[in-house]
């Protein structure tokens, strides 16, 4: 092969870092106008007055959007693969979190377009609010959402997604030790150094071009389209560079309330968020709240795990479903447990959703994962290269899907590890390969699922 | 008062494209008259190069040079649907789909220059953009000459498509997690060690090294997979031992809101690197690749964590390890409880501790 394996400069690499390439806030076009939110300064609250007609009178003033102009006022990203919609474009009735957007008014500028929210009139009457999703489940917790206060709509009816697998009774009467812990990740932020933009251009054949900063164009295609109730082709998505996203721009943050100001007053409108918008307004990684508690043997074999995640979804769903399924299908990490009772909850709280982040559902459990197992090497006297390359993933071992692995590589990773790292592994691990268990390697609590299994 | 070193390690697995599957990228590749190559794909480049692993990967397949390839994924009128930029699916997923574009276009290619050639399109194959016939190099017709003779001559116009489609695994049994197929496609390995220096006066954690294995499958571009692994690795070790959108947590006070606010890692936080590429191909990746563009800062943090206690004994179990939890952690000298045979960590934490609707227990 010469192109595969080539290690060519990056294709965009000189215009980016010569300041050359164009980003969505490069393009400015004639006769455009800018866009400013109206945000909810509070948790959570009802809204009992909105009267926009002072900032509509404003000169400079060309449209000034709420929830009455928006076609389909709630879609979510994952309505399209059945999981309901609950979050508004526009605030409605009800604001869960401090940020929310109520209205967006589009102006001859940005000053223009702040002085016009800052005279929009709002009312609030604030609400109980939450924010420890340990005590979501409380009989005196406020209710936030419309839903409860953990999401109620998984495949079954089920409030919670759940794995059972094997005997975990069993599991734990037999182990030697019972050791459990409690590991708690942080949101944190995506800082993308392009903030959320997007600009939307009203061209003479109705049709609109979004230029936006999306990760995923026909993502952001679906949802505008979905919310303006207008077929796809009335739509042109631009972009495809991005400044940064790291899954907080698989949202479609901007593109649809932009089109709708864009499409009121029939001029091209940007909506760019200022730094402080990007930090406190845009989506985090979720924060995590996991409990492990894991039966185990003397010598270091994993004999099952029972596991509760309530992931931090914040005010509203977006994709923490997906994010806390995902979560599931990856609680055993890169290690074999044959009994296996996972709850998680999405819960709902009073901060700004959180969403899609690297590594999404998968990092924190990699964190809580690895930190135990370091916790059980370090318990029971063991060698956690050793306690890793037993319990490690090998061809016929199963999921907690029960999918049987075919080529995993666990083995070899941690095995070069030790070797990048100068260390030395006893020969019967230095030795070690993917290879279907056999002899030491295929403890009896494995050979009995194996059986159930039929391998 | 003084610091203290410590080692620790993790070893991690990652799914490539989205959980439970079902999320399309398709792409379509056209030849201008003198065989340079569009490629028209949805794949967004948020960085992670797929806009530089995709033309590769349309080169390689064809057979021509990397420089005759330009990528075009600037809008959705003349490019089709690619989910996008996440899960680790541009490599692996948008780029099956590139790859089926390429191939398809390439059998065109063969096609019209058999009948200038007068020779079988299955004797012939394409060599550094020149059609070859096996066995026989000298005779030849350069790709060039090839789409020339498309266009007018024949008048074809010489493209192809491509698309990939991992059927959505659906699942079967709500109450155990079971699935009708596999839930992704190829699974990507890792192993990560960590040398912190924790100084136990001020409850300072430095990352002094990272070592790091990765199953990349294939490394399509070495140079952009260590991007990605070097890269990923400053910001797990932000998620480590730096960055917090809610400082006080659950509270919602006092959160950053600016760069200068909130501890992002900087060039002085970035530790010595040691990184290491293992190639065990995926059965079904281009040219066998598998996607690691997200785990790449999934190891770091439980690394970190081991290596502090290796340093100073303590376990801090919240992220990021601040020094205001090293120095808590420190004085509280914390043990587990131990009863029987349980050993049990992080009690306080724990939702027994504060919750009365929700409980935990073996």
């Amino acid at each position: 092969m010469k192109v595969v394996g080539a290690r060519l400069p990056r294709y965009d690499g000189v215009g980016h870092v010569t300041g050359q390439t164009q980003y969505v806030d490069d393009v400015r076009v004639q006769g455009m106008l800018w866009a400013k939110a109206l945000r909810s300064p509070v948790h959570h609250a009802k809204i009992t007055h909105l009267d926009t007609a002072k900032a509509e009178a404003m000169s400079g003033v060309h449209a000034v959007v709420t929830w009455r102009d928006v076609p389909l006022l709630e879609y979510g990203h994952l309505s399209a693969l059945g999981i309901p919609a609950d979050e508004p474009l526009l605030a409605k009735d009800t604001v869960r979190y401090m940020g929310q957007p109520i209205a967006l008014v589009a102006a001859d500028d940005e000053d223009t377009a702040q002085a016009a929210v800052n005279a929009i009139e709002v009312k609030f009457e604030e609400l109980p609010t939450l924010f420890d999703v340990r005590n979501a489940f409380d009989e005196g917790a406020p209710k936030i959402h419309q839903w409860g206060n953990w999401y109620p709509h998984f495949e079954g009816d089920m409030d919670r997604r759940q794995i059972r697998k094997g005997n975990i009774e069993d599991a734990f009467d037999r182990a030697d030790k019972i050791i459990s812990g409690v590991y708690r990740p942080a949101a944190i932020e995506h800082v993308p150094l392009e903030t959320q933009v997007s600009l939307v251009v009203p061209e003479p054949d109705g049709r609109l071009t979004i230029y936006s900063c999306t990760q995923a164009l026909y993502f952001s295609l679906a949802v505008v389209a979905a919310h303006l109730e207008v077929p796809m082709n009335r739509i042109k998505i631009v972009g495809g560079t991005v400044g940064g996203g790291f899954g907080g721009k698989v949202d479609t943050a901007t593109e649809t309330l932009t089109a709708l100001a864009a499409m009121k007053a029939n001029r091209p409108v940007k909506w760019r968020w200022t730094r402080e918008e990007e930090f406190l307004v845009s989506s985090t990684r979720a924060p995590w709240h996991m409990e492990i508690i894991d039966a185990v043997t003397e010598d270091g074999w994993i004999l099952g795990r029972k596991m509760l995640t309530l992931h931090d979804s914040g005010a509203y769903a977006r994709f923490s479903p997906y994010g806390l399924t995902k979560h599931s299908f990856h609680h055993t990490g890169a290690y074999t447990i044959p009994n296996l009772h996972f709850d998680g909850y999405v819960v709902f709280t009073n901060r700004t959703p959180t969403t899609a982040m690297r590594g999404f559902g998968v990092t924190s459990i990699s964190f809580a994962v690895e930190t135990h197992l370091s916790r059980i090497a370090d318990e029971l006297g063991l060698d956690p290269y050793e306690v890793r390359l037993k319990n490690a993933n090998r061809i016929n071992d199963t999921s907690p899907n029960r999918i049987r692995y075919t080529d995993p590589s666990s083995v070899e990773v941690i095995q070069a590890l030790s070797e990048a790292a100068g260390g030395e592994l006893a020969p019967a691990y230095a030795g070690a390969t993917r290879a279907p268990r056999e002899g030491e390697m295929l403890p009896e609590h494995l050979i009995g699922q194996l059986k159930t299994e039929g391998h | 008062m003084a610091t203290h070193r410590g080692f620790g390690i993790s070893s991690i697995e990652y799914p490539t494209g989205m959980n439970q599957n079902g999320d399309p990228s398709q792409a379509w590749v056209k030849v201008k008259p003198d065989g340079r190559v569009d490629v028209f794909s949805g794949t967004s480049d948020i960085g992670n190069g797929a806009k530089t692993i995709q033309s590769q990967i349309v080169a390689e397949a064809i057979g021509i040079p990397y420089d005759w390839v330009t990528f075009d994924n600037s809008n959705t009128d003349s490019s089709p649907v690619c989910t996008g930029t996440f899960a680790s699916r541009a490599t692996f997923v948008a780029g099956n789909a590139v790859l089926k574009a390429a191939m398809d276009v390439k059998q065109k290619i063969l096609e019209v220059a058999g009948k200038e050639m007068e020779v079988s399109p299955e004797d012939l194959h394409i060599v550094d953009g020149e059609v070859q016939v096996k066995g026989s190099p000298d005779t030849k017709l350069g790709v060039a000459d090839v789409a020339a003779a498309a266009t007018w001559t024949h008048g074809v116009l010489m493209t192809g498509t491509g698309a990939q489609l991992n059927e959505y695994a659906e699942i079967t049994n709500t109450l155990t997690g079971e699935v009708s197929g596999p839930p992704h496609a190829a699974i990507s390995y890792a192993a990560c060690a960590a040398e912190v220096e924790v100084d136990d006066e001020t409850g300072d954690v430095r990352v002094l090294r990272l070592i790091q294995v990765y199953d990349v499958g294939k490394a399509i571009n070495p140079s952009l997979v260590e991007g990605q692994i070097e890269g990923g690795a400053l910001m797990g070790l932000g998620l480590g031992v730096l960055e917090n959108s809610y400082p006080y947590y659950p509270s919602p006070d006092h959160r950053g809101y600016s760069i200068g606010s909130y501890y992002m890692p900087s060039s002085e936080d970035m530790p010595e690197y040691k990184t290491a590429i293992i190639e065990n191909p995926s059965a079904d990746g281009p040219y066998g690749a598998k996607g690691i563009g997200e785990m790449a800062n999934n190891g770091q943090p439980g690394a970190i964590t081991a290596a502090v206690h290796d340093a100073v004994g303590i376990w801090v179990t919240e992220l990021p390890i601040t020094p205001e939890l090293v120095l808590r952690a420190l004085d509280a000298k914390a043990e587990p409880r131990r009863e029987g045979k349980l050993i049990a960590f992080d009690e306080e934490l724990s939702v027994n501790s504060m919750a009365s609707g929700i409980s935990w227990s073996v």
